[in-house]
């Protein structure tokens, strides 16, 4: 489904990502796992559209996306929910919603609202409230509700756990797998927590320093080696 | 071979100081001998580059290094400007601390109150950032004419004052003989006729802009919808035109309406004709407001070279670059904001000062929004941190008009067309260098060697 | 007069100011840029429409020449000068609109020259007659209310009821997400910038009968809508038609009591003051910015 073939990114003399390849299939969960700075943020930003690659390039579904704009790659079907807070508090929750996917059609877009407020009643209950009061964990829910929005095959969850409490995290994380699994979504997933990452992914990447690290099922990267040095910091 | 110089010794202060001084007095010393081999109106050319470039050396620290853009030079330079007019008035007899140079009192004083000025402009402006600081001192800049014309018999209202400048030693020429000094003739002039009637004019526009007095615009009054008014107004306009047509030369590369630089111009135009009138030391008047106006900015260009290139500049550039870093470390951008503008105010006051003596006449005219915005230009086209850029810049707002002038009536234009010419060179060149060269002619220029001589 | 007839003939100017103000709005909230060529865009369109008005004779085709006018103008700026500056410090991008502000004063005064012109208005300038005298009110004076007013409801409905409006909002508050959402977030800067260009064009040709046309004579109006947007904190519309309508008032009020040369230092002396008392209000963002 998306294909990443030596992508290299850098900011000035910064080289973020150096010769990354790998693959994300449809219907599971993949992780991209590693410590801070290792690049990860930034591969889902160029994937995005936001970063332009140094060299590589980004093939989906046949087709060459990297060096396009952000918002005709969303067009295309990926999705990525940013780092951090990705809401826009100046805005009603259901206005941040309606946001995602305007292109879209009436009834297609009427579809996904429906399948985001039930996903998340959370949304409903305070669809005309300011995106700012929502709490972190209803906020993260709302930025997840709004790439959905925009009807993807391919969802980037960057870190949609930070600063939110385990259940939350639990809850949301299970979510996802459960979409990826029952509409065919693939999901590709940054996380710190390992382990939380392996749990709900089929398969993981590890990021160090920019380049791969390593890759392979959730089990195979929990035993491994590679993994336990990047982690314990004595890593290459 | 180059010299080893002692660390010890490179450190002292005083090896600063002097490296600056040789450096600034040089630079005034083949301005000063250049100006005596000058014909009468190109030293008047220099006495005025040197006057802007007095005002810009603040505006290098004030929008380059400090990093606030700033419309308010102007009326800085019209604090400075009046008060020098109104004390040297009043002192001309009275010595003062036992000495009987009235004249310099005088521009130590503008540059007092020119500090007081700053602070108060910068002390509002310290809080704002950006766009909101350029739209309070833009506010400035178009209400000081107002301001002025509230104080009639102070600040002598729409007309000005029109000045006798005691600088040169015994005075510009013959003040009590026979002949009358340009300077002398000009302010005449400019406080006769034309002037007052375009003041009038313009003055109206800017008051009668907000005047929605019904009464007023039924009894006509205010131009209307009858197309007869209006014929009758540019067949006015273009008579008068018609009898003065050489007053519409350009020359002082200020950017007024065009009728407050037609005014300016004829002044020019008599310093022209009256030129060569010989002061009791031999010089030519023009040449005396040349030498006084380099010596001024020579006086200004140590000190802000010192500034620049000491603690205080990379105090200025690190407030400007990160606040907040700045902060942390102990260095209060406020504060720091408010000295660039003291600084500045003192630099455009003296520069002011300067003015008041070389047109030897101050009023509200002279320090329109135009004034700044000058002052704005020459500065950004120059290069925003570079008091050569600065030097550059006033040259050029100086030479561009006259030069463009030139060029028009080679090509037949209208004087229309040749009037405007030079601003709208002026703005295209402002958006050009910002969009192209952000450092401005000499800072980029500086760049380009700095990089050919590393490699 | 009155205190009441100073308040009446404040209504019509306070109009024209709020509409400018709102052009500088629009362009605030869609590149984070106060404009300070706009009102040199508004006197470059008047003259234009002052041209066509001569030309055609007819006032409603002048107002829709400088509408089209101050859309094209506006996109031209933005387009060949601010897109290109975006990438620097603060201080370039407003030298800019300086430079822009310059070069359009230079032209407009060799095509059409510095000589006050007259702006003729569409109807009587005079004040109703009623209960035997003249009020300070006029015909002219209820159109260009009428058309700030309406001109501000369409914007409301605009921003706050069609899906365009949401993009454009999306777009000033957070383009990052607007554009992971899919909108196109450079033609809404670009929409935002014709739109100020075509509202500040209106309020050109509105108060143009009412004063003494010149390539200079704007530069008041420039001050008076920046006061006024900003006291309304930039963001909003509401702000600078609330402010803009006030502060045509006050103008008119001290203009009345003691003469209209004033305006300017009230002005000054207003912006001065609430950027003094109130700088956290003109940074701050904890208002709502729906409208
Ligand atoms: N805008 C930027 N400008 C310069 N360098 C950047 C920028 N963004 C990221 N970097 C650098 O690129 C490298 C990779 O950053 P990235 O954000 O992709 O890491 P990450 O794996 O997401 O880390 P984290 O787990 O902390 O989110 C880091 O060294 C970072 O400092
Ligand atoms: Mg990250």
């Amino acid at each position: 489904m998306l294909r990443i073939e030596n992508l290299s990114v850098s900011y000035g003399a910064i080289q973020a990502l150096n010769d990354v390849s790998l693959e994300v299939p449809p219907g599971r969960v993949t992780a991209v796992i590693g410590a801070n700075g290792a690049g990860k943020s930034t591969l889902m930003r160029t994937l995005a559209g936001l970063e332009k690659p140094q060299s590589g390039q980004v093939i989906f579904n046949g087709e060459v996306i990297s060096g396009r704009k952000p918002e005709d790659i969303v067009r295309m079907g990926i999705a990525l929910v940013p780092e951090g807070r990705s809401t826009i508090s100046e805005l009603s929750v259901e206005d941040n919603l309606k946001l995602g996917g305007m292109w879209r059609s009436h009834a297609q877009r009427n579809a996904s609202l429906t399948r985001v407020y039930s996903l998340f009643p959370i949304l409903k209950e305070r669809h005309h409230m300011g995106a700012d009061t929502l709490s972190g964990g209803e906020r993260q829910q709302l930025a997840i509700g709004r790439a959905l929005m925009t009807g993807p095959q391919l969802l980037l969850l960057d870190e949609p756990s930070l600063g939110l409490a385990p259940l939350i995290v639990t809850q949301i994380l299970e979510l996802v797998a459960l979409m990826a699994r029952d509409s065919g979504l693939a999901v590709l997933l940054v996380e710190q927590n390992a382990t939380v990452a392996l749990r709900i992914a089929r398969t993981g990447v590890v990021l160090n320093l920019g380049e791969v690290a390593g890759s392979g099922t959730s089990a195979e990267l929990l035993a491994s080696e590679e993994l336990r040095h990047i982690y314990l910091g004595t890593g290459s | 071979m180059s010299m080893k110089i002692p660390e010890s010794i490179r450190e002292l202060p005083g090896a600063f100081f002097l490296r600056n001084a040789i450096i600034v007095s040089a630079v005034a010393g083949v301005f000063l001998l250049i100006n005596t081999q000058l014909e009468p109106t190109y030293s008047f050319y220099l006495a005025q580059a040197a006057m802007y470039a007095t005002a810009m050396f603040g505006m290098v620290i004030l929008v380059g290094l400090s990093g606030q853009v700033s419309l308010g030079n102007g009326a800085l330079m019209a604090v400075g400007a009046y008060t020098f007019a109104i004390t040297s008035m009043n002192w001309q007899t009275v010595p003062i601390l036992g000495l009987p140079w009235n004249a310099v009192w005088s521009v130590v004083t503008a540059g007092l109150v020119g500090v007081i000025a700053g602070l108060l402009i910068g002390g509002l402006g310290a809080r704002l950032s950006g766009p909101y600081l350029a739209g309070l001192t833009l506010g400035i800049a178009v209400g000081l004419p107002s301001i002025i014309y509230r104080f009639p018999s102070f600040l002598g209202g729409e007309d000005g004052f029109a000045l006798r400048v005691p600088f040169p030693p015994g005075g510009y020429a013959a003040q009590d003989g026979g002949e009358v000094s340009a300077a002398d003739a000009a302010a005449e002039e400019m406080s006769n006729e034309g002037f007052e009637d375009f003041l009038a004019e313009a003055g109206g526009d800017s008051s009668e802009i907000l005047e929605f007095d019904q009464e007023e615009l039924a009894t006509g009054e205010t131009p209307l919808v009858e197309d007869e008014v209006l014929e009758f107004d540019q067949d006015e306009l273009s008579l008068e035109q018609e009898s003065t047509p050489d007053l519409v030369q350009d020359v002082d590369g200020e950017s007024p309406p065009a009728e407050i630089s037609e005014s300016e111009d004829s002044f020019v135009d008599l310093v022209d004709e009256s030129a060569g009138v010989i002061d009791l030391t031999g010089f030519v008047i023009e040449q005396w407001q040349a030498s006084l106006a380099v010596v001024m900015a020579a006086i200004v260009g140590f000190i802000a070279l010192n500034l620049i290139r000491g603690n205080q500049g990379r105090i200025w550039k690190a407030v400007r670059d990160d606040p907040v870093a700045a902060s942390l470390v102990g260095l209060s951008p406020q504060s720091n904001k408010v000295s660039a503008f003291v600084i500045s105010g003192f630099f455009a006051a003296l520069a002011g000062a300067v003015m008041a003596q070389i047109f030897a006449y101050v009023g509200p005219a002279l320090f329109g929004l135009t004034l700044s915005l000058s002052l704005l230009v020459g500065v950004i086209l120059g290069g925003r941190s570079s008091l050569v850029g600065a030097m550059v810049g006033a040259a050029f707002i100086v030479v561009l008009p006259k030069a463009m002038e030139t060029f028009a009536q080679q090509l037949g234009w209208e004087d229309r067309v040749a009037d405007n010419l030079p601003n709208l060179v002026y703005g295209l060149l402002v958006v050009l260098v910002v969009l192209v060269l952000p450092a401005g002619l000499v800072g980029s220029l500086m760049v380009a060697i700095r990089r050919r001589t590393q490699r | 007069m009155t205190f009441f007839d100073h308040l009446l003939g404040g209504i019509a100017s306070g109009s024209v100011i709020a509409l400018m103000a709102i052009a500088l709005v629009l362009v605030w909230r869609s590149t984070r840029v106060v404009n300070f060529a706009q009102v040199g865009q508004a006197m470059f369109t008047t003259f234009l429409a002052l041209a066509v008005y001569r030309g055609t004779g007819n006032w409603l085709i002048s107002l829709i020449a400088a509408i089209l006018a101050g859309a094209i103008l506006g996109l031209i700026v933005h387009f060949l000068v601010m897109r290109p500056v975006r990438r620097q410090d603060g201080s370039g991008a407003i030298i800019a609109t300086f430079g822009v502000l310059i070069a359009l004063q230079a032209s407009a005064s060799m095509i059409w020259g510095v000589d006050p012109q007259a702006y003729p208005p569409i109807v009587d300038i005079i004040g109703f007659e009623a209960f035997g005298r003249t009020w300070p009110f006029s015909r002219y004076d209820v159109l260009v209310l009428g058309v700030t007013v309406l001109l501000v409801l369409l914007l409301s409905v605009v921003f706050t009821r069609t899906s365009l409006g949401l993009r454009m909002r999306a777009s000033a508050f957070n383009p990052t997400v607007a554009r992971l959402s899919g909108v196109r977030v450079s033609q809404m800067l670009a929409l935002g910038w014709a739109l100020a260009g075509s509202i500040g064009a209106i309020a050109g040709v509105l108060i143009a009968p009412t004063f003494s046309v010149t390539p200079y004579s704007f530069d008041i109006l420039l001050i008076l809508a920046f006061t006024v947007a900003v006291i309304g904190g930039l963001d909003s519309l509401v702000g600078a038609v609330a402010f803009g309508i006030g502060t045509g008032l006050v103008l008119s009020l001290v203009s009345g009591y003691s003469d209209s040369g004033n305006a300017s230092i009230v002005a000054l002396v207003l912006l001065a003051l609430n950027l003094l008392l109130k700088p956290e209000g003109v940074f701050a963002h904890h208002h709502s910015r729906s409208v």
